[in-house]
């Protein structure tokens, strides 16, 4: 903003207050002086350079957070995983074993035994490839803002 | 686009190109803030400090306040703990003169500094952060921890202050 600029910026400002203000209106300030005052004071700082070194001083800070918040975030979500896996199992156990009673008052041993076992190894496969869906969602979070954030600096 | 509280959150999980946003939105608000408060001296030191507190406490943001409000308040805090320090030793590097015209404008400023450097603190803050950035004293409140009645009082005096020493020196 050059001085000119800020100098009628200024006297906006100081126009505003002096509206809202009872004491400036009991007794008027030299707004003009005020704001040709204030408005000297330019600033000569180099914003932007000071903000490219914050960045770069920032860096290890910023990659210790995102561990951090990786690591917290993946520990809820196996946590909220697990906590329902006990009363999941047991159902499931329960199931079979009805399946399996039932089916051997009709079929044979051998044939009740493959089914139930191949029904088990397919509930197993899926509990693994649901609770292998966690770091692997996980991931591909990290590695889309990890992208983002290539772009952003690019 | 994302708001500032937004980006907040963001950096809290580390992302980079929150806090670029983040600089880049406030970067000549808060460096000119830092420049009036301390004359130009150190203002880098503050400017990176001020940001590594963000960095730090932005898990702890409360994302109903305002971020400049929040930005502005470590920044004065940091300031005024600069403004407590003792003065460095003189440097013995000798000053180069600058062009006469140079020399003029930077004497100009110089007064409108030197004017404001002979306010009272309190005072000195509430005209920096209503004028130069364009504050309501809502805002200007909670950045100075006081009531509103206490910022508008001080905002009079400071200026009719102001406008006292400029009468005195004839600026």
């Amino acid at each position: 903003m050059s001085e000119s600029e800020l100098q009628r910026a200024l006297a906006r400002r100081l126009g505003e207050h002096a509206e809202e203000c009872g004491e400036c209106r009991a007794a008027p300030l030299p707004l003009g002086e005020l704001s040709r005052v204030l408005a000297r004071q330019v600033v000569v700082v180099d914003a932007v350079g000071l903000s490219r070194r914050v960045a770069a001083a920032l860096r290890p800070e910023l990659a210790r957070l995102a561990s951090v918040w990786f690591w917290r975030r993946f520990g809820r979500g196996v946590l909220a995983a697990l906590l329902p896996l006990p009363a999941i199992v047991a159902l499931d156990a329960w199931l079979l074993s009805f399946v399996h009673e039932w089916a051997a008052a009709w079929l044979p041993e051998a044939l009740v035994t493959y089914l139930v076992v191949s029904y088990g190894a397919l509930l197993v496969l899926l509990f693994a490839a649901t609770y292998a869906a966690i770091p692997l969602a996980l991931a591909r979070e990290a590695w889309g803002r990890s992208v983002a954030r290539l772009e952003a600096t690019a | 686009m994302a708001s500032d509280e937004d980006l907040v959150g963001r950096l809290a999980q580390g992302d980079e190109s929150a806090l670029a946003e983040l600089l880049k939105r406030h970067e000549r608000g808060l460096s000119s803030f830092l420049y009036r408060h301390t004359g130009g001296r150190d203002v880098e030191d503050l400017y990176q400090e001020t940001w590594v507190r963000v960095v730090r406490h932005a898990g702890r943001f409360d994302r109903e306040r305002r971020f400049s409000t929040w930005l502005f308040q470590i920044a004065l805090n940091l300031a005024r703990d600069w403004r407590r320090r003792p003065p460095p030793e003189a440097s013995e590097a000798e000053p180069v003169d600058p062009a006469p015209s140079e020399l003029a404008r930077a004497e100009a400023q110089h007064d409108a500094a030197r004017l404001l450097q002979r306010l009272p603190e309190a005072q000195r803050e509430v005209v920096m952060l209503r004028f130069y950035h364009d504050m309501s004293e809502e805002q200007m409140a909670e950045i100075l921890q006081c009531p509103r009645g206490t910022v508008k009082s001080r905002l009079h005096h400071g200026l009719a202050k102001l406008a006292d020493l400029a009468a005195e020196e004839g600026a």
